[in-house]
């Protein structure tokens, strides 16, 4: 246990809160907005946690909070643990439209949180988000543990999702994070997940937090944990639920935040992935997960009518974004016949790429850019369910491992062009 | 390809064009592939999808092309095969697909087949037409052009028996029980196709087979052979190439040209075209609504191609002797505009120059169910000359520019393959692409922002219709319908403003969208909704429901 340590400037409230606490080992921290319905369940996971598992393991509960105006902070201060309390700016824009994975200004509550476990001085800094109600207290041990005792530096979670939940996640987040980074990740943007005091320490000290929120921020602590040589690790965690009336669930703008949040750490962080050619194995936590497999109404033939529907009326701005033999490649596809359609891996790979590429180079207007890229996306995802719904999950998870595979291979593709 | 699917052809927009009237490249007054393939940007900013090329081949040009002489080849005042190949894959990759006619029907009396056949009933080429001994067999079929020929049988003086005709008595009728012709025409296809033609426009179908005691047309054995060659063609080329029919039938009589799916692609809705002009000018409904009932369902594949004008005279086979009386008197009432049964005129001298009635009638063309089909210069309105004689008056020159023979060629006036038009209404120097490139509001601009409408939904091509039955007659109001998409058309038939009320009460809820404007209108109640429509005005609507565009794939639950 170690005494509260100085650090950066935290806000003189937060700082006196500091003042008064006793020394501690784990902090939890509560990203909250207008949570007072869910944080109870949150709350009641996170007690039940460290009582089963790290019985005596002196914590903290940090919340940082965008403003609640209803009763979460109350609620949070119920809990009966030591609590700290500390408001965070959110822009106002984030506010009127949350964005899909949580909290409005959530880089500037990550790096509160983070700011306030390192002056703490905290073996580990678990973080929560408190509209995922199917959060237990098995969680908190699978994340925490492998930081206290296995030498992780970061802590990602894996939730068991059906096959053909989390396509964005799947077909495009994890395969580019994973090239970029050298490292698989599952679910790169989910929010529950474990630091060390190591890490704690050096996003603390690192000079170039990302400005604004959104997940951009969650992307670059993955992102500097690699570069960094840190240990990353995963934690199998159960199904993954929210209950959340502010999330947004228009397709088009889901893909557009995650691949502008990638293709915006891409442009402000060119040390965090360029030179990155290793892919490091990444441990994973927890017993297997069985994925859901229940059947799925999945409208393949109208996504795939999407993606033609694309061909014919984003042409133009695809002739700026894809290289000619990608967009060549492109328009080859057999989309009139369901049987026959395939979107090979390696070419879904560059155009992702071409689209990174377009938004670096901003050879169109970038929100342009971004939704353009859902009818693709459509066309990749349908060909994914063509190519696995009559198989096993074995076979869907080495669809997935095939993507990856493809992105790392194509990797240098994206590097001679980005420069 | 933008629009890859192998049924491209249900949301295309086809541009009819003959070579010898787009632009002369080589400077000897006819136009050629070489000017084609320099005029293609022009057509790109159209926004049209599929060329069709009028005969091209080498002719003795008595029917402008209609007889050929040997159709490997391409005429040489529009260039040669390599001309052709290079105007094609410029075509391609601008996205536009091009298809060209093909006269199955019959050959040119200078055709090398035609010339041996008749030396001798002994030449290999002897069956390759229809020979008889009398000119009383097939007595039952009609004789087409009326105007010139008094038999579809001639003499042959050198082999001294009659040869069948449908059409001019120098265009003897190739002989389909033949296995040979049909494998020399299906040889012919492959030439052209291997070269990444996207289909052919076939000429004159109905006539393939003749059979003694019918009219010798629509026989089963013709349907037969087409039948054979679309297999071929399907299997050869992957599916992707149509076929476009000539079937200038009631569309109960053309419905078996698209077989179950497996005989032609498309066809003409002959009937349709007249109507139109007859709706416009009575300022009533029925004339076009009637023909929709008329108008029987086709496989799904299939797809009718609809158009205003085409390179022939407007023709009028397919009405009524009263329907065709009072079409002569709205539209022809020169007698020199008569040609045939039809009239010979451009749309816009059809409409007397009036730009209402050109974009109500091209607003019908691009929104009633059909691919469109749009004839060279009438998007810019232009005009026609009744005097040159046959159907030559809608064949003029291209009219580019203000310049020397409307900048379409540079040769001296008089060398021209016909004068340009030069009337002070529909001349080159009133009316012409470079002038109205550069005004906002030209026909031609409104052309490009209707183009550019309809390709915004695929319910245009590929949706259902359903006539609305308001009170006014004046006003012609449809629904097109395809998956979840709904369209309203609503039309002023009149030159005076016009209400309407319309029963949209199934739409209770839904607000109309105007698609050329994307201005939303008051949302539809259960009350009769109203609207009020200028002189030949009208309206496309996109009805948006509540929630529209949120209708899932089924991955939206949790797709991070």
């Amino acid at each position: 246990m170690s005494a509260v340590a100085a650090g950066p400037e935290l806000p003189p409230d937060v700082d006196r809160q500091l003042d008064g606490l006793p020394p501690t080992e784990l902090a939890v921290s509560v990203l909250t907005y207008n949570n007072a319905a869910t944080v109870p369940a949150v709350m009641s996971a996170v007690r039940g946690g460290l009582e089963k598992h790290f019985t005596g393991t002196p914590a903290v509960l940090i919340n940082a909070d965008a403003g609640s105006a209803d009763a979460t902070v109350d609620r949070l201060a119920e809990s009966g643990l030591p609590f700290v309390r500390a408001r965070h700016e959110a822009p106002a824009a984030q506010l009127g439209a949350v964005p899909f994975h949580g909290v409005p200004g959530r880089g500037a509550a990550l790096r509160l949180a983070v700011a306030v476990a390192r002056r703490l001085g905290v073996r580990a800094l678990l973080v929560l988000e408190a509209d995922v109600t199917s959060v237990t207290g098995e969680w908190l041990e699978r994340l925490l543990r492998p930081v206290l005792e296995h030498g992780a530096d970061l802590v990602m979670p894996v939730h068991a999702r059906h096959r053909y939940d989390g396509t964005i996640t799947n077909l495009v987040l994890a395969p580019l994070v994973g090239a970029l980074f050298g490292r698989r990740l599952h679910q790169p943007l989910s929010g529950p997940r474990a630091l060390s005091a190591r890490l704690v320490e050096r996003l603390t000290a690192a000079p170039r937090w990302p400005a604004s929120g959104r997940s951009m921020v969650d992307l670059w602590i993955a992102g500097s944990t690699a570069a960094d040589g840190l240990s990353v690790h995963e934690a199998r965690l159960g199904r993954w639920h929210v209950e959340s009336s502010t999330r947004t669930a228009d397709l088009p703008t889901m893909v557009a935040q995650t691949l502008g949040a990638v293709f915006a750490v891409m442009e402000e962080y060119e040390d965090l992935w360029m030179a990155t050619a290793n892919w490091l194995p990444v441990p994973a936590e927890g017993p297997a997960l069985l994925p859901a497999d229940e059947p799925a109404q999945i409208d393949v033939e109208r996504m795939v009518g999407a993606f033609t529907r694309g061909l014919r009326d984003l042409g133009t701005i695809w002739e700026h974004v894809l290289a000619p033999d990608t967009l060549g490649d492109v328009l080859s596809l057999e989309a009139d016949d369901l049987e026959r359609f395939r979107f090979p891996d390696d070419l879904w790979a560059r155009v992702v790429y071409d689209f990174a590429l377009g938004h670096h180079w901003s050879v169109v207007y970038r929100d342009h850019l971004l939704r353009s890229l859902v009818p693709l996306y459509l066309g990749r995802t349908a060909a994914y369910v063509l190519a696995t719904r009559q198989r096993d999950a074995a076979a869907a998870e080495s669809a997935l491992a095939a993507v990856a595979d493809a992105f790392e291979r194509e990797k240098p593709y994206l590097v001679d062009r980005w420069r | 390809m933008k629009n890859g699917a192998r049924d491209w052809y249900k949301d295309a927009v086809f541009y009819e064009v003959h070579v010898k009237a787009f632009r002369d490249a080589n400077g000897d007054g006819t136009g050629d592939f070489a000017g084609l393939t320099e005029s293609l940007d022009y057509i790109q900013e159209l926004g049209v999808d599929c060329l069709w090329i009028l005969p091209m081949y080498p002719s003795p040009l008595r029917d402008d092309g209609y007889d050929i002489s040997d159709f490997y080849g391409i005429h040489p005042s529009y260039g040669t095969v390599e001309d052709f190949q290079k105007f094609l894959d410029a075509a391609h990759a601008r996205d536009l697909r091009v298809i060209t006619d093909l006269v199955m029907n019959h050959t040119s009396d200078q055709h090398p087949w035609f010339q041996a056949s008749r030396s001798s009933p002994a030449s290999p080429y002897a069956d390759y037409y229809v020979w008889s001994a009398s000119d009383r067999r097939f007595a039952d079929a009609r004789i087409i052009f009326v105007d010139t020929e008094k038999s579809n049988w001639t003499l042959d003086p050198l082999r001294r028996e009659y040869y069948w005709h449908r059409f001019f008595s120098h265009q003897p009728d190739l002989n389909y029980d033949s296995p040979a012709v049909r494998r020399e025409m299906l040889d012919v296809m492959r030439f052209w196709l291997d070269r990444g033609l996207d289909g052919f426009r076939c000429d004159a179908v109905p006539y393939l087979v003749e059979r003694e005691g019918t009219s010798c047309e629509n026989l089963p054995e013709t349907h037969a052979i087409l039948k054979e060659f679309r297999a071929v063609i399907d299997q050869e080329y992957g599916g992707d190439r149509i076929l476009l029919a000539e079937a200038n039938q009631w569309p109960e009589d053309v419905r078996p040209y698209f077989g179950d799916g497996d005989e032609f692609h498309m066809s003409f809705h002959f009937p349709l075209m007249p109507r139109l002009y007859l709706g416009l000018r009575l300022e009533d409904t029925r004339p076009i609504t009637d023909i929709f009932t008329h108008t029987p369902p086709i496989p799904p594949a299939c797809q009718w191609g609809l158009f205003l004008r085409n390179h022939d005279e407007l023709t009028l086979e397919m009405v009524t002797n009263e329907e065709r009386a009072f079409m002569y008197y709205a539209y022809a009432h020169d007698p020199g505009m008569k040609l045939n049964l039809g009239i010979r005129r451009r749309l816009a001298p059809l409409l007397d120059g009036d730009r209402r009635r050109v974009e109500l009638l091209n607003s019908l063309l691009l929104t009633l169910p059909g691919s469109p089909i749009i004839y060279y210069g009438d998007e810019i309105g232009m005009g026609d000359n009744v005097y040159l004689g046959d159907r030559h008056g809608v064949r003029t020159p291209m009219q580019w520019s203000r310049d020397r023979n409307a900048g379409f060629s540079s040769v001296e006036p008089g060398q021209l393959y016909l004068p340009v038009i030069a009337d002070p209404v529909y001349g080159y120097e009133a009316v012409n692409v470079a002038a109205q490139a550069r005004q906002p509001s030209s026909l031609l601009n409104t052309m490009r922002r209707l183009l550019a409408a309809r390709r915004t939904s695929s319910v245009f091509g590929r949706g259902s219709i359903e006539f609305l039955r308001p009170r006014n007659s004046k006003v012609l109001a449809y629904l097109r319908r395809h998956g979840r998409q709904t369209l309203l058309i609503v039309a002023n038939l009149s030159a005076a403003p016009q209400p309407v009320e319309l029963d949209l009460a199934a739409f209770a809820g839904a607000t109309p969208i105007e698609m050329l404007g994307a201005t939303a209108f008051p949302t539809i109640r259960t009350a009769p909704y109203f609207l009020s429509l200028g002189p030949h005005g009208f309206y496309w609507f996109r009805l948006e429901r509540p929630g529209d565009g949120d209708e899932p794939f089924g991955i939206e639950r949790s797709p991070i």
